[in-house]
């Protein structure tokens, strides 16, 4: 991985967040810091959208309406579904979980970030260090 | 009996009938000798002393014969039905002579002793084998599934079946992990257990707690205890027990009651969370033009928010706390630079009130093994705890040293109002404060409470001494990061994170 490059490596986020100032900062800081983000804010359009397997990298929220997060992380996990999602699934939330239920997720995610204890900047820094998955451009 | 009495009867008569031959061919060749007048009385002696002897040993065998026939016939028999050995053909009695119905009537016997004995058999083999009808599996009033080599599901009991409402044949064949997607509060699964004991043990008993199974339907999530028994040299080929013991309505309640803090706290770091983006987004942007002061106002303000989000946690914390379930995650840190930080973020509340902090911290302290987050909130609760009583006192010392017991031991010290005697020993007690200063001091008395919470979580201990109207002095110690690290033992240097109530690993990745 050439550190030098100034574009990530992972482009394409969508953010999926039914809180709109949350969003609109995500968006602000990850736009200036060379990503390509899109926002949508309930979780069933966010899963449809998901599902085109386009996206590099999806924030989710656990707390959106229609469809709730942790049931859009467990569909776009399931190996059933078609066309499968390779991308990352970065878990964004402000609600507590038990340590039970929080290492389920983590398990089928890969990230837990609670928003309240990070910055957009830090948030930043934290998708440019994932790794890509193997296979994945 | 009668046959028995027939048998005796028949064989005496034909022992007395052969004995009758012996003697009439004895007496007749006498007399036909005699009569001859060939031999001389010497030689006739000799000749009919030869027939009688002859003749004996001929009723002897004869009679030795008839009446063994029948015993060979009924060994014969007996010899047919034994399991083992090559096998003898059943015997014919058309030739016996004599004890016919005798040995028909045994052989009968023996035959249907048998055919008892291999149908008692017969249906033990089925009922060990055919664990659908076992009285056990189905009689037990909880959901038991048992597993093959392959950990292939082969056999569900009927109380299973209704606790997952799915059908036998939708589970029976099945890969276990398929057929039942089981979550676990830890890494130790069903699976990673049986791979374990499949090398290590030949039987094993486990338990698990709190395990969560999601069936199909609108929030239809089971919650149950788990047993399991791993047998590997079960004949049937029945290597493993599962059994579940559901507690999805108690543990659902555990859940809600977390749920009304784990709310609460949603909302306030919805805006939280905006603070902390907006006062960057101005920091960035704004940042190089500002004077130094309206610079300092907008990192103070980024501390404010920071603090407030680490107090957030707090409340979390002591629910967590109510609930066993606090979690810190410890990583060596300097102390000094830990103090450094609190003091400075609390230090323009000190100010406003004319108050300095002063530190005396030893240069040669080792690195301690901290929950940055945690202990933080202890020393800032400390902190603002003498602000808060120094009534009118002018400086708070900040002390830390290596103590005699080789911990960092630090200590908070106001001149202020100090604590009656009376009320130190429920000094950190939940929501106990002062009574002499509630109507004066606002607080929530919650602060010393989480605090002992948090250093007796870290392994250290918190105490308090104090005098009335000469002020109060807050000591509390941590471990060198060493010692914390001989302790775990894993050498895992991500950091360790340990419970209020023991070791246990963790993978968190959101305070990183």
């Amino acid at each position: 991985m050439d550190q030098s490059t100034p574009t990530p490596h992972l482009k394409k986020v969508l953010c999926i967040e039914d809180e709109h100032f949350i969003s609109e900062l995500y968006a602000r800081a990850l736009t200036k810091a060379g990503y390509d983000v899109d926002v949508q804010l309930d979780g069933q359009k966010g899963l449809a959208a998901a599902q085109t397997d386009t996206y590099d990298i999806i924030l989710l929220d656990l707390m959106v309406p229609n469809i709730t997060g942790i049931e859009v992380l467990r569909t776009l996990r399931d190996s059933k579904q078609t066309p499968r999602f390779h991308g990352k699934v970065i878990i964004t939330t402000n609600l507590e979980q038990r340590d039970d239920v929080r290492s389920d997720i983590e398990k089928q995610a890969d990230g837990y970030l609670v928003k309240a204890e990070i910055t957009p900047r830090q948030l930043v820094e934290f998708l440019t260090n994932l790794e890509p998955t193997p296979g994945q451009a | 009996m009668d046959f028995y009495t027939k048998y005796r009867k028949q064989l005496g008569q034909r022992t007395l009938l052969l004995i009758f031959a012996q003697q009439l061919l004895v007496v007749g060749a006498g007399w036909l000798l005699y009569e001859s007048h060939q031999v001389t009385t010497i030689y006739m002696l000799i000749i009919i002393s030869g027939l009688a002897i002859f003749g004996s040993i001929l009723v002897a065998h004869l009679v030795t014969h008839i009446s063994s026939e029948p015993v060979k016939k009924i060994w014969q028999a007996i010899q047919h039905i034994v399991p083992q050995g090559n096998p003898e053909p059943a015997p014919s009695l058309d030739d016996l002579r004599i004890g016919h119905e005798l040995v028909a009537n045994l052989a009968n016997h023996v035959y249907q002793m048998a055919s008892i004995v291999d149908d008692i058999e017969k249906t033990n083999t089925k009922q060990v084998k055919d664990i659908h009808t076992s009285f056990v599996a189905n009689a037990l009033p909880l959901p038991l599934i048992v597993l093959d080599k392959n950990d292939n599901v082969v056999y569900t009991n009927e109380v299973a079946n209704q606790y997952f409402d799915v059908p036998v044949s939708e589970l029976e064949g099945k890969n276990v992990y398929t057929a039942f997607d089981m979550s676990f509060a830890n890494e130790q699964t069903v699976e990673a257990w049986l791979s374990d004991v499949r090398q290590n043990s030949v039987t094993a008993n486990h338990a698990w707690e709190r395990v969560r199974i999601g069936l199909p339907g609108q929030n239809n999530t089971k919650q149950f205890d788990l047993a399991a028994h791993y047998n590997k040299s079960n004949p049937m080929g029945y290597e493993t027990m599962l059994v579940l013991f559901d507690h999805t309505e108690v543990y659902s309640q555990d859940d809600q009651a977390m749920s009304f803090v784990a709310l609460s706290v949603h909302e306030l770091r919805t805006p939280l969370t905006l603070l902390r983006g907006y006062i960057e987004v101005f920091d960035e942007e704004l940042g190089p033009n500002l004077t130094p002061e309206l610079r300092g106002f907008m990192q103070k303000m980024d501390a404010s928010a920071q603090q407030l989000a680490a107090f957030v946690d707090n409340i979390l914390n002591v629910a967590k706390i109510e609930d066993n379930q606090l979690t810190l995650q410890l990583h060596e840190e300097k102390w000094d630079e830990v103090l450094n930080t609190v003091i400075g973020d609390l230090s323009l509340r000190a100010n406003v009130r004319g108050i300095t902090i002063k530190t005396d911290i030893a240069t040669d302290l080792p690195t301690v093994g901290v929950d940055r987050y945690s202990i933080y909130e202890v020393v800032a609760n400390l902190l603002d705890n003498a602000i808060k009583y120094s009534k009118g006192t002018k400086e708070i010392h900040v002390t830390a040293i290596l103590n005699k017991d080789g911990m960092v031991e630090t200590s908070v010290k106001d001149f202020g109002l100090g604590i009656d005697g009376s009320i130190l020993p429920h000094i950190f007690d939940k929501f106990y404060r002062n009574h002499r200063n509630r109507s004066q001091i606002g607080g929530t008395g919650l602060g010393l409470y989480l605090s002992h919470a948090i250093v007796q979580a870290h392994g250290g201990q918190i105490s308090v001494s104090s005098k009335v109207d000469e002020g109060s002095t807050f000591s509390f110690t941590v471990l060198p990061y060493t010692k914390l690290a001989d302790a775990n033992k894993t050498g895992d240097t991500n950091g360790i994170t340990r419970g209020a109530h023991g070791w246990i690993k963790n993978h968190s990745l959101y305070r990183d």
